[in-house]
């Protein structure tokens, strides 16, 4: 399988489980009747209802843009602050992804139920890692086999835990 | 937690604004639509296209039986989950024989080990079942050896045979004979009931399955011909006994049924509807019911390891594990 397009989502999916990102590239999804994934979807659907901007760029969905002191920043809603690692990673290969179209932006994570930003800047480093973790998602989404399941701590939440350990 | 809801009487189900709501003999009866994950129609049931195209869009399945309680058919909403992937490692399991085979020769273990596991239980508990555990242990042995699916449907259909003629030892109710297995139409009481489990069976696994990236038009035991589904009746042979013939054997000896709940037509024997009511509540206590999960080391219901099973299939499918079935340990 030949992945033509990282998504933002699959680096979200990186950060947490690389098994996750094979099947979620084979389109084997999670279950969808899990009510964490409803509530995802509840709050995205619910939440800066007049300031949201949605913008589909190049396979990727930017949840929000806004303009602040002249520039622009791209927001990414999030449920909550538990995934805030992998949350601040998708908001930078974003990022990443926006440089290389030639759109020098910065970025906020928006988690409404906490009330909480976090602001997010790509630095040399953040790009580096970036750059690592592409080529990374590609060796895995290319293999034969998913990653054999291994436990973390997001396992017990996760809409695959049955499919995994069934 | 999402039910399965079943209509017996007859009335309209129509949409009412976001919610559902069923007008009967009995008056209206509001359904939350978050409530139901299936419903199961005996009763003469009008609807409209604005109501299967709510319940498709809230993915819910409709399952159709008749008069006489034979499953006549599913409104199977269009699919919600898919993958490519999995479509064709299904065909690929089909269209080659010896993947195909491999597969079905483990739906047929399953389905005698799990006999085995139901007639040891009834003998434990005094019942001369000798004979019969001897003959379907050599059955099993054979399994191994059969190279095609003929075989392997023909000693099946050994074994169930064998196995049917223990009920006559463990139904304590003289009233419940069972002479001779006989589906079309069903020609004892015993008959109807081990068809009517079967039935609920059946739809309980499509409806699983539509929640899984498989296509139930895919078996492998059982060919993809005329028939609309044929997956959910592979993996039906692993549940039937633990799953339909405990419920009966549950509801005979506790004497929960008797004459009064059946009715005679068209040279067969049916379930009435109170009848029906009584099997569909101790069916579904028994779906309800939770043993110990291995692996996952926590309870799941029978519904839900239903469901496992056919996580187990995609993961044979994807060639990541190769599928093993479903043993009872009781």
């Amino acid at each position: 399988m030949i992945v033509e397009r990282i998504t933002p989502t699959l680096v979200w999916y990186y950060y947490i489980c690389r098994r996750e990102v094979w099947l979620m590239a084979h389109d084997i999804s999670p279950q969808e009747d899990d009510n964490l994934i409803e509530l995802g979807r509840t709050i995205h659907e619910h939440t800066y209802k007049d300031e949201r901007k949605e913008i589909a760029l190049d396979g990727m969905k930017l949840d929000m843009i806004k303009r602040s002191d002249g520039a622009y920043i791209v927001c990414e809603i999030k449920k909550s602050s538990k995934f805030e690692f992998s949350s601040r990673m998708q908001l930078a290969y974003s990022l990443y992804k926006l440089k290389e179209m030639g759109v020098d932006v910065k970025g906020e994570l928006l988690i409404p139920r906490e009330k909480k930003r976090i602001f997010v800047e790509l630095d040399h480093e953040l790009e580096e890692e970036i750059k690592r973790a592409i080529v990374e998602i590609k060796e895995i989404v290319s293999r034969e086999l998913p990653p054999p399941p291994e436990r973390n701590k997001f396992c017990g939440s996760c809409g695959y835990r049955h499919f995994c350990w069934a | 937690m999402k039910k399965t809801f079943y209509i017996f009487s007859n009335g309209e189900l129509h949409r009412k604004e976001n919610t559902l709501c069923f007008e009967g003999d009995k008056g209206r009866q509001y359904i939350p639509v978050e409530s139901v994950s299936e419903f199961l129609i005996f009763g003469e049931v009008t609807m409209n296209k604005k109501l299967l195209e709510f319940l498709s869009q809230q993915e819910i399945l409709l399952h159709f039986f008749n008069y006489y309680g034979y499953y006549i058919g599913t409104f199977y909403p269009r699919e919600h989950y898919n993958s490519g992937l999995i479509i064709l490692k299904q065909a690929e399991h089909y269209l080659d024989d010896t993947k195909r085979i491999e597969l079905a020769r483990k739906f047929v273990e399953g389905a005698v080990a799990n006999m085995l596991r139901v007639l040891k239980y009834y003998a434990a508990r005094g019942i001369d079942l000798a004979p019969y555990i001897e003959e379907l242990e050599s059955i099993s042995g054979k399994l191994k050896e059969n190279s095609t699916i003929e075989q392997l449907m023909a000693l099946e259909g050994l074994a169930r045979e064998a196995y049917y003629e223990t009920f006559n030892l463990i139904i304590e109710d003289p009233e419940f004979r069972l002479d001779k297995r006989e589906k079309r139409p069903p020609t004892t009481r015993l008959n109807s009931l081990i068809s009517f489990g079967n039935s609920l069976l059946y739809v309980a696994l499509l409806s699983e399955i539509y929640k899984t990236h498989l296509d139930p038009r895919i078996g492998f035991l059982h060919s993809t011909n005329s028939r609309r589904f044929t997956l959910n009746l592979d993996v039906a042979e692993i549940f039937k006994p633990i799953i339909v013939d405990r419920t009966l054997f549950s509801l005979l000896n506790k004497r929960m049924l008797d004459s009064s709940h059946f009715v005679k037509e068209l040279n067969g024997v049916y379930l009435n509807e109170k009848g029906r009511a009584i099997f569909v509540n101790e069916f579904e206590n028994k779906l309800a019911s939770t043993i110990k999960h291995d692996k996952l080391k926590r309870n799941v219901s029978y519904r839900y390891l239903m469901r496992m099973e056919l996580f187990k299939l995609e993961k044979h499918l994807i060639g990541e594990e190769n599928y093993e079935p479903f043993l009872a340990r009781w």
